[in-house]
């Protein structure tokens, strides 16, 4: 029988974010052992918080060294929790602290590792992992021999376990890092200013603009103030995250005008990220299959483009209106507007 | 032509023994010949670099696209030439090669009554409908019931080009005695006197005007004793050696095509057998040729050719190549296929009258760009690569014996060589066969046929003329089928769209609709994105130059417009077009598609085409 | 910091990311259909990691920067091509599969024996850089284990930017959930660092950084050890392209005004 240990980190507040839960979700339901690790400032109320979600054990490494997100000491936590539950499989959550250290943490283990999973599941006593290749271009389902198998599994792919409060008890492994573990510090974290922050992976809609912004329009000019303007304000009302073509994002790398609150960060593709939103609108972008990749977990999509030939009419699109986005969109503001 | 924006920068210099422009078939047979005489089994220098002393003669090749691998052509080539270069050629080697097995030549009828056709062809189109039970006709196609031994490719192969470009290109890097550039456009020839001494590198981080910007750097001259160009039809660093030391008497480059073409994965159970060679006439307009070639695991190559000749300012090839492809006869095989990749190229079709001054002080010329494509028998590939062994026999010979590559030099070794070989006899005898084109399909077919059977005693048709002044006005070719006020208005509503005209216009005339199936009929944004894979990195000066805006604002027909293989050219602003280069394909049909001849040349028009870098990104052409 | 930097880049190749992918089974596990005969290139964010070794090296005299690519010889050779000409580096190559379907800790394995043998190197002060994923397996696995592999434990992924400080500390922007980075402060090296985008835009062609890349490039090649990557206890019970085909409703000829009213409506229902 597998014992499956879910490794869990805490929040800068103590809790546990909608993503551990998942993660705690999806293993709950594939049977065996469950236990629960958990690393963080201080443990105990995380743990208490899912007191009831059918672990049979917690163990927790704590303390401010282990606060940050850190890879030698995750990686050290990790390990040390792993050596003492000697679980068959491992499931974290596939954030990017857990991401920077799983796949070292399966080496030190002589286990095996699948990232950016997006499902586990157990078919006639198999375990089963899917995953995606070749940046979310195929989707492989993939089986492994290896133990333990460390698998991270993606944010929005499995309901939250519901478990209830109570008291947990946590038994506490000691972790003692070397000097060398101490080598790096997190210092801070760098976020653009709140009311120039575009991207919000909570949000409901993904709001992708490409490079027909900043292009030449039927009247022979560009309008790219008053795009960044229609924009801003739409962000504004819709509390939508901004996502942008690589064409879009690249042109404020060869110093021409742009609009200025876009960076790589906001990427959509295969070179760019892969968001998970309910519902997605394309303006001003041809949705070419590069682009398009990065749209996999967008379940709602709309396109609005010149072009009715754009890829977005041939399948990739569940409506698009063939029509000026400049034009639609500042429509979309003032209709906005109005409702507050 | 190509100067480019600041002649006093300081520009670095390189220097080598031999430099060599743009990697095709060419360039291909030259740098194989040649490597194979650098060095010995034990790596040490067979012969010795001038440059680089102690070592062999340092080779480099510099090629435009962004891989050696993004080249167009057909290909079915009796690979002679190839053959011999590489006796123990093993085709299992090259994906997609394949040798002939099948060829079949097909009148194309006009199904729906939409070409242009002449009065004599109607009445043989009329003929062979009567004769329908007893001719080989099928799905609106007569089938040649002989076909003439100059056409045929008995005992050829059929190729991609750029799995060909590729694997030649593998043998020789890992010789280790040539190097291969991709990406890297040369900007020029460099002149001293009346020499060639190297070539002069694009530069790189300007903007589309060519003014520098951040992380500027300007080319690179590239000094070199001998400048090999192999730079194809359109290649530009071959037309300006060609404006600098002019043609030679009675010698111009007037006769062009432009091949369209795609790569298809065949419908599953399509009953094409690999190796089989289909050649189509006289559909979608009598003008225009098609060629259907079949690789091995059910994948075509396939394609039309709009040439010069065919008198239409409107003459696009994406949408007659969807016709085309839609012909009953063709479509039994491709309906159900899937595009795997498309592209197009300019062929040079004057052939040996359009063979300039093959050699001076510093240079050699060779491949279609010196005139060495055969154009009764429509091959290129196989020609152009003797013509670079031939050169590369050549510069080992003068190597040898430590003679300088000067005019004498190369003329004596050479010219002399290609002379002497029946590459030079047969495309002598070619010269004018394709002259009765000039008046048409039928002499055109005669005149092929004339010249190939009395082996060029008999010719039909004269001397062609510049493209620009066989163009008739839009008003003269729809005459008698859209009024003028409606020809105008619909050319005014599509300017005012940004678009081309050609394909308003072709649904005016009949032709019905494409029904997009977004797998092998998209539209030709489409194309170009999920065939060709366009990509244009940032950073270069554009490539297609409107020298004389005031000369285009009066320009009536804008055939660089109608033409433009990527809708990369479009209306603009004040009645000059503007030009994208994110949708280029560098086909290099806007070169030859201008109304307008240049003020001071007249076998030059008003736009000019350079070198770029980006385009197609398809490995499968 | 006077000392010189040796900065190791983990770099693969795989498809040009604009061609079409197709999976075929094949004896030896998944594929990719005409695999041999796709256009390659850099893996993308190995490559904006080569253009940050070469910049961070070219600030401090005597650096040296390796570029260790795992791949089928003759694609590699292909790749060096559009490479060499770039920025000065010094390749290692290894002769094998670059398949995404590869197991990442054999490639690791390879990698660091690689890493060990180069000569010279000193792994107590190694940089080693690599693509925060590849754009083949996209796991962002390979370049945590080769780390390990070399013992170094200061590691970080999806890095922005790099400052190396006079005082030899290292500072690390690293991209972290909702657009943000962490900043973390490293006292010295070794370290890993798995590059996202980076701050520097594609450098020119070269030619001379060219000709000089390929005298050692191509013995490279030649040398280059076979290594037997495959996927060992791994299974694929099924590869598959997405069925992302949709109905798409084509909207035309629609005002604006309407088609804005939708959208609201669309945007706001749950
Ligand atoms: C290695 C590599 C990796 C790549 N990775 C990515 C990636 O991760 N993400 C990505 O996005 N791309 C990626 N690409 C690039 C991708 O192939 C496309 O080039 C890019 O997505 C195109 O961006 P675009 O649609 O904004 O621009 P364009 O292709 O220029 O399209 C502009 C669109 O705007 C429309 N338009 C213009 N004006 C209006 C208007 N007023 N109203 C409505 N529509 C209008 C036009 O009809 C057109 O369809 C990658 C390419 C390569 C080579
Ligand atoms: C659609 C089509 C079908 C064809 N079918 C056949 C056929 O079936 N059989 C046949 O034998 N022939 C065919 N041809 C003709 C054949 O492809 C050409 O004759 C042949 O490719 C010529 O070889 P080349 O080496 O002279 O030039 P090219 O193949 O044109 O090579 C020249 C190279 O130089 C590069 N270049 C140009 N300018 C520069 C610059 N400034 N700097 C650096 N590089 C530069 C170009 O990018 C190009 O790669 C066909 C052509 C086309 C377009
Ligand atoms: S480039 Fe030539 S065809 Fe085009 S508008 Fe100018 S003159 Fe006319
Ligand atoms: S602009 Fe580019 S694509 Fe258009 S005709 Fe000229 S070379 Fe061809």
């Amino acid at each position: 029988m597998d014992t499956i240990l879910v490794l869990l980190h805490t929040e800068a507040d103590g809790t546990l974010a909608k993503p551990a839960l998942e993660a705690l979700g999806a293993a709950a339901e594939l049977g065996g052992t469950l236990v629960v690790g958990l690393i963080g400032k201080d443990v105990q109320p995380a743990a208490d918080s899912i007191a009831s979600c059918g672990a049979a054990k917690y163990y927790g490494v704590s303390g401010d060294e282990f606060a940050q997100a850190r890879y030698s000491s995750d990686a050290a936590a990790a390990e040390a929790i792993c050596k003492e539950a000697n679980p068959t499989v491992v499931i974290v959550p596939a954030t990017s602290r857990w991401n920077r250290v799983l796949s070292g943490v399966a080496h030190r283990l002589g286990g095996r590792v699948d990232t950016h999973v997006t499902g586990v599941s157990r078919t006639e006593g198999a375990l089963s992992a899917a995953r995606w290749y070749y940046r979310q271009r195929m989707e492989a389902v993939v089986q492994r021999t290896h133990r333990p198998w460390c698998i991270a599994l993606e944010a929005g792919c499995h309901e939250a376990c519901a478990a209830g409060a109570g008291k947990a008890t946590v038994e506490n492994v000691n972790v003692i890092l070397s000097e060398a573990a101490r080598q790096t510090t997190v210092t801070g974290i760098k976020t653009v200013a709140a009311d120039q922050q575009t991207i919000r992976p909570d949000a409901k809609l993904l709001f992708v603009t490409g490079a027909g912004w900043t292009k030449k329009q039927p009247d022979g000019k560009a309008h790219v103030e008053e795009a960044a303007k229609i924009i801003l304000e739409f962000l504004q009302h819709s509390q939508a995250s901004l996502g942008g073509t690589k064409s879009l994002v690249d042109l404020g790398g060869e110093g021409q005008t742009v609009l200025p609150f876009m960076t790589h960060l906001n990427q959509i593709g295969q070179t760019g990220s892969t968001p998970r939103h309910p519902k997605g609108l394309s303006t001003c972008c041809h949705g070419e299959e590069p682009h398009v990749i990065g749209w996999r977990f967008v379940n709602e999509r709309r396109a609005i483009n010149l072009d009715p030939n754009c890829p977005w009419a041939h399948g990739k699109a569940d409506v698009l209106y063939v029509a000026d986005a400049l034009q639609v969109m500042s429509k979309v503001n003032e209709l906005l507007a109005a409702k507050k | 032509m190509t100067e480019q924006v600041h002649p006093t920068v300081e520009r670095q210099t390189m220097d080598a023994d031999i430099v060599c422009v743009g990697f095709g078939p060419a360039t291909g047979g030259f740098l194989t010949t040649l490597s194979r005489e650098l060095v010995c089994e034990d790596g040490t220098a067979k012969l010795e670099s001038s440059v680089a002393p102690g070592l062999p003669p340092q080779v480099i090749c510099y090629e435009r696209a962004d891989d050696i691998g993004f080249g167009v052509s057909g290909v079915v080539t009796p690979g002679n030439g190839i053959r011999k270069s590489f006796p123990d050629l093993d085709l299992a080697q090259i994906p997609l090669a394949v040798p002939v097995k099948h060829e079949v030549v097909l009148y194309l009828l006009d199904p729906l009554g939409a070409s242009r056709r002449s009065a004599l062809l109607r009445c043989a189109d009329k003929a062979i409908r009567a004769l329908k039970g007893i001719l080989p006709f099928e799905r609106e196609a007569f089938k040649l019931p002989y076909i003439p031994p100059f056409l045929r490719k008995d005992g050829g192969l059929l190729l991609s080009i750029s799995q060909f470009n590729q694997w030649v290109g593998t043998q020789l890097l890992g010789s280790g005695a040539v190097q291969i550039w991709p990406g890297t456009p040369v900007a020029q020839p460099l002149f001293d006197d009346n020499s060639v001494i190297g070539v002069r590198l694009l530069d790189q981080g300007t903007d589309k005007q060519g003014r520098p910007e951040a992380g500027f750097m300007p080319g690179m001259d590239i000094r070199a004793a001998l400048t090999v160009v192999g730079d194809g039809p359109v290649g530009n660093v071959g037309r300006e050696i060609d404006f600098h030391f002019g043609m030679p008497e009675g010698r111009h480059k007037r006769d062009w095509a432009v091949g369209m073409k795609m790569v298809v994965n065949l419908p599953e159970g399509c009953p094409l057998e690999p190796g089989t060679v289909l050649h189509t006439f006289g559909y979608p307009e009598p003008e225009i040729f098609g060629f259907l070639y079949v690789y091995p695991d059910n994948v075509a190559s396939l394609g039309i050719f709009v040439p010069s000749w065919f008198d239409s300012p409107v003459r696009t090839s994406y949408r007659y190549l969807q016709h085309w492809m839609m012909h009953p006869y063709l479509w039994q095989y491709l309906e159900g296929a899937t595009l795997r990749s498309w592209g197009a190229k300019t062929l040079e079709e004057s052939g040996k009258r359009g063979e300039p001054h093959l050699v001076g002080n510093g240079y050699a010329r060779i491949g279609e760009g010196s005139g060495s494509t055969n154009m009764l028998t429509n091959s290129g590939v196989d020609e152009a690569w003797i013509t670079g062994v031939q050169l590369a026999e050549a510069v080992v010979e003068l190597l040898k014996e430590k003679k300088p590559f000067t005019q004498e030099n190369l003329e004596a070794t050479y010219v002399r060589r290609r002379r002497s070989s029946d590459l030079d006899k047969q495309s002598c005898i070619a010269e004018k066969s394709r002259d009765g084109f000039g008046s048409g399909l039928v002499p055109g077919m005669l005149g092929m046929a004339a010249t190939g059977f009395t082996g060029g005693m008999l010719n039909i048709g004269s001397e062609p003329k510049q493209p620009y002044k066989r163009l008739p006005t839009l008003a003269d070719y729809y005459k008698g089928r859209i009024p003028a006020e409606e020809l105008e208005q619909i050319v005014r509503d599509c300017t005012a769209r940004g678009v081309s005209a050609h394909s308003t216009l072709m649904d005016r005339c009949g032709w019905p609709q494409i029904p997009y199936d977004g797998k092998l009929l998209m539209s030709q944004q489409d194309a170009l994105l999920l065939g060709g894979k366009v990509q244009a990195p940032g950073g270069y000066a554009d490539h297609v130059c409107f020298l004389y805006p005031n000369l285009c604002q009066s320009c009536g027909t804008k055939i660089c417009i109608e033409v433009c293989s990527g809708q990369a050219i479009t209306p603009g602003v004040d009645g000059v077009p503007q030009f994208d280069r994110e949708k280029c394909i560098h086909c290099g049909a806007c070169l030859w598609n201008c109304a307008t001849p240049h003020p001071d040349n007249p076998e030059r028009t008003v736009l000019d085409f350079r070198a770029g870098t980006g385009g197609l990104h398809s490995a499968d052409n | 910091m006077s000392t010189p930097y040796q900065i190791v880049v983990c770099g693969s190749i795989v498809p040009d990311p604009l061609q079409t992918l197709e999976p075929i089974a094949t004896p030896n596990g998944p594929a990719l259909k005409n695999e041999m005969m796709l256009p390659a290139v850099l893996d993308p964010w190995a490559k904006h990691a080569l253009y940050e070794a070469a910049n961070l090296a070219s600030k401090q005299p005597g650096s040296k920067v390796y570029l260790v690519s795992l791949g089928p010889k003759a694609k590699l050779q292909q790749v060096m091509m559009t490479m060499a000409q770039k920025v000065p580096f010094e390749l290692v190559a290894i002769d094998g599969s670059s398949s995404g379907f590869t197991e990442a800790s054999e490639v690791a394995a390879a990698l660091a024996a690689a890493i060990k043998a180069i000569p010279g190197v000193d792994l107590t002060r190694l940089l080693l850089f690599g693509g925060w994923e590849s754009a083949s397996r996209g796991a962002g696995s390979t370049l945590q284990m080769v780390g390990e592999q070399l013992g170094i434990i200061n590691q970080f992924q999806g890095v922005d930017k790099l400052t190396c400080n006079a005082d030899g500390t290292l500072e690390v922007l690293e991209r972290i959930e909702g657009g943000k980075h962490q900043v973390s402060k490293c006292s010295c090296p070794p370290a890993v660092l798995g590059w996202a985008t980076g701050m520097l835009p594609e450098p020119p062609n070269n030619p001379q950084i060219g000709m000089v890349n390929m005298r050692s490039i191509m013995p490279a090649l030649q040398k280059a050890q076979p290594a037997a990557v495959g996927a060992q206890g791994l299974s694929f019970a099924s590869v598959s392209l997405p069925k992302q085909q949709r109905t798409t409703k084509v909207i035309k000829d629609m005002p604006a005004d309407e088609i804005a009213s939708e959208i609201v409506a669309w945007v706001s229902q749950d």
